[in-house]
């Protein structure tokens, strides 16, 4: 550590070098009156040794907002996002997941998150102007092996999800090449993962997307249910490692989750409205989510041609700049499509809760946002 | 409180003299004129004075009287939030020279709410504003210029409708999405050492801008959730943050508000939903605030606050922002007063 970059009083830097202190955060964390006495100097001068300290820990001076709009601070707000592949999807989202923060999927066994997962590491590999982010994916699978046969089959059928892209682009883009795969069976090796290799894959430009599928399924299995307090520490601690992923690279991390079901809503302070399961890991894994979105498969079935998907939802719970709404979503051989105009089956009219959700939910005037 | 005329900040000489001459107290200075003072204690004119003058004035803090005060804060208007409802709960709205906590669950609208007192701050004081700038201190990654400029042009449009005489319209030219993005000014920390520094250097950024009047930190849980290792640095640290944060509302006259998450406590067999970071940091802020679900409607209470009654309203985000809810969404109950009251009590019976 070098205190005399610092430019403060020598006396100032002997004391502090005899007194052994190593960093400025170490500065930083302890009070006044320990200080002097650590150091021995007196109350201007631990002031003065603090406010330098506090200097060098600043990493940038406030910016305006005005700034970050225009563009001025690509770090803080890069303003980029990653799109889905489908406009319907982009819309609800705003353009896609924000590129610094961590957006959370949850649902119920094949409900489709892997599905939206794969079409993401293929979305992320397009340049910017086709809503990607020009780089690749690393995915990390924690419980069922990478569906490599429907990753081939998405790949091959990129030309129909994305007709908006000139093929020729398309046909450039060696899709597998850029997804790495990665595999975690308990959480050491997801921390080792996450602090090692995604932080070089990230580092070096391979990968502008990291995927963590699932993160419910490390945590369920380790702990007892007395245990709950290490587990929400090693929940934390690997929420601190995305997060700081994500800040640091600018890169989207998406993190799929598991639901459980929801027996009864004691205060109804902490779930949204009216669901029967809800994201797993507890309030303590959701205070750390920057993004929910929740996939539910829903009774109805559409068709388009030869091929027949049951509908889906892509919801909203919470973002910072999303209102609440949600999507039908189908899954084709091509991928997730956001169905506009569901073909109405009957069974689909009288399904009460959702139905009359969405009846809640203030509509979004879109035209004077 | 009588100062000792030997606290005094005068030759030892003199005090001696005044001393001998009866005088114990500074009080006992005070209504005399210097010819008095030099008769009665043999000094000269010149050393009179300046005993006089040092009776007088005071070291340290002058005693304020409580009229003073309650005049300085209601030459301070508060910060509204839009939602009228709430903002006649707290009595006008955010206090400006107070720190203020909003609680809530993951998604229920803190981050919202900041971001609408961010740009509410900033109305002009002729529609009733205070037309000040404001420091946003985001640890979460919550911050979004694309809502905030959303909420800004909501507000804009809002006091466009209301613009009536001349003045009104000649603040409007200046109250634009431009300008109000241009007040913001936004720092990142991405952990609870760069929130420390960051506060620490707060006492340099604040002199130059003397138009802020609102600092928000979003959240201040989020970087000391990780440091659950060492709960004692935690609590210090915290209690250090707190009196900073007290000190620099009502010496700068700003608005603090903080956010913070909610945390499971286990009473007995019961499971509870309070405030996190523990009881100590409860005493930081003056107000808190705590946002919740119920249902599907979006509840704010006030659950402390030295100054206001605990009460109960409903609010809804639309892509607005912060907004009263709709009247005509209440739910069928044809006495939503008393629901909300009921809903008021309950939290009372659970709360400890």
């Amino acid at each position: 550590m070098n205190w005399d970059q610092l430019q403060l009083k020598p006396r100032i830097i002997s004391a502090v070098q005899r007194a052994h202190l190593k960093s400025f955060r170490e500065v930083l964390v302890s009070s006044e009156p320990d200080l002097q006495k650590m150091t021995g100097l007196s109350r201007p001068d631990v002031q003065e040794l603090l406010h330098a300290a506090a200097s060098a820990c600043r990493t940038r001076q406030p910016i305006t907002a005005l700034q970050l709009q225009r563009g001025e601070c690509r770090r803080l707000e890069s303003g980029l996002r990653l799109g889905t592949g489908c406009p319907v999807l982009d819309q609800l989202l705003r353009g896609g997941l924000p590129a610094g923060g961590v957006t959370e999927l949850a649902g119920a066994s094949g409900a489709g998150k892997t599905q939206l997962g794969l079409q993401l590491c293929l979305s992320v590999q397009y340049p910017v102007e086709h809503g990607g982010l020009s780089a690749g994916a690393l995915y990390i699978c924690t419980e069922d092996p990478f569906p490599i046969r429907r990753l081939q089959q998405l790949i091959s059928e990129q030309p129909s999800l994305r007709s908006d892209v000139p093929p020729s682009l398309i046909g450039r883009l060696r899709f597998s090449d850029n997804i790495y795969l990665e595999h975690a069976a308990d959480l050491d090796s997801l921390q080792v993962c996450l602090s090692r290799r995604a932080a070089l894959l990230l580092a070096q430009g391979r990968v502008r997307l990291v995927v963590v599928d699932s993160v419910a399924a490390l945590f369920r299995s380790e702990f007892q249910p007395g245990d709950w307090l290490e587990r929400n520490k090693q929940l934390l601690t690997v929420s601190s490692m995305v997060h700081h992923l994500s800040h640091e690279f600018t890169t989207p991390v998406l993190c799929i989750n598991q639901v459980t079901d929801v027996f009864h809503q004691p205060e109804s302070s902490s779930s949204s409205p009216s669901s029967s399961v809800s994201p797993a890991l507890g309030l303590a894994w959701a205070n750390q989510v920057t993004v929910r979105l929740m996939l539910r498969r829903l009774q109805a079935t559409v068709s388009r041609g030869d091929q027949s998907s049951a509908l889906r939802r892509l919801e909203v719970v919470f973002a910072p700049h999303l209102a609440q709404s949600s999507r039908d979503v189908a899954v084709w051989r091509e991928g997730l499509r956001g169905v506009l105009d569901p073909v109405l089956d009957p069974v689909l009219a009288p399904f009460g809760p959702d139905v009359a959700q969405q009846k809640m939910v203030l509509p979004l005037r879109l035209g004077s946002v | 409180m009588r100062r000792p005329v030997s606290s005094l900040s005068l030759g030892s000489s003199l005090k001696g003299k005044l001393v001998r001459a009866g005088f114990q107290f500074a009080t006992d200075l005070r209504d005399l004129n210097p010819e008095h003072l030099s008769a009665e204690a043999g000094v000269s004119q010149q050393e009179a004075l300046e005993a006089l003058q040092a009776a007088s004035s005071g070291h340290g803090v002058a005693a304020v009287t409580a009229l003073e005060l309650l005049q300085k804060e209601e030459e301070f208007r508060s910060i509204v939030t839009f939602c009228s409802q709430l903002d006649e709960a707290l009595g006008g709205g955010v206090p400006v020279g107070k720190v203020t906590e909003i609680c809530g669950a993951p998604g229920v609208g803190k981050t919202q709410l900041c971001l609408q007192l961010a740009v509410d701050v900033q109305v002009p004081a002729v529609f009733g504003g205070l037309g000040g700038q404001v420091l946003f201190v985001d640890t979460e990654g919550g911050f979004q210029v694309q809502r905030l400029v959303d909420l800004a042009g909501a507000a804009v449009r809002h006091c466009s409708l209301l613009a009536e005489d001349e003045e009104q319209r000649v603040a409007m030219t200046t109250f634009t999405v431009e300008t109000i993005l241009s007040n913001v000014f936004l720092v990142r920390c991405r952990d609870y050492v760069e929130l420390l520094a960051e506060l620490h250097l707060l006492p340099d950024f604040l002199p130059d801008r003397p138009r802020l009047r609102l600092l928000v930190i979003d959240s201040v849980a989020f970087p000391f959730l990780h440091l659950h290792d060492d709960l004692s640095q935690r609590t210090r640290l915290l209690q250090g943050l707190g009196l900073r944060l007290i000190a620099a509302a009502t010496d700068h006259n700003i608005a603090v508000v903080t956010t913070n998450h909610m945390t499971t406590r286990l009473r007995g067999s019961q499971a509870q939903l309070v405030p996190a970071l523990g009881d100590l940091w409860g005493h930081a802020p003056s107000i808190r605030l705590l946002l919740r679900w119920e249902e599907s409607r979006r509840l704010a209470s006030i659950v402390k606050s030295p100054g206001h009654m605990d009460a109960t309203v409903q609010y809804q985000i639309t892509c607005q922002g912060f907004r009263d809810a709709d009247q005509s969404e209440q739910p069928q109950s044809k006495r939503p007063r008393t629901q909300t009251d009921q809903s008021a009590s309950s939290r009372e019976n659970t709360r400890t």
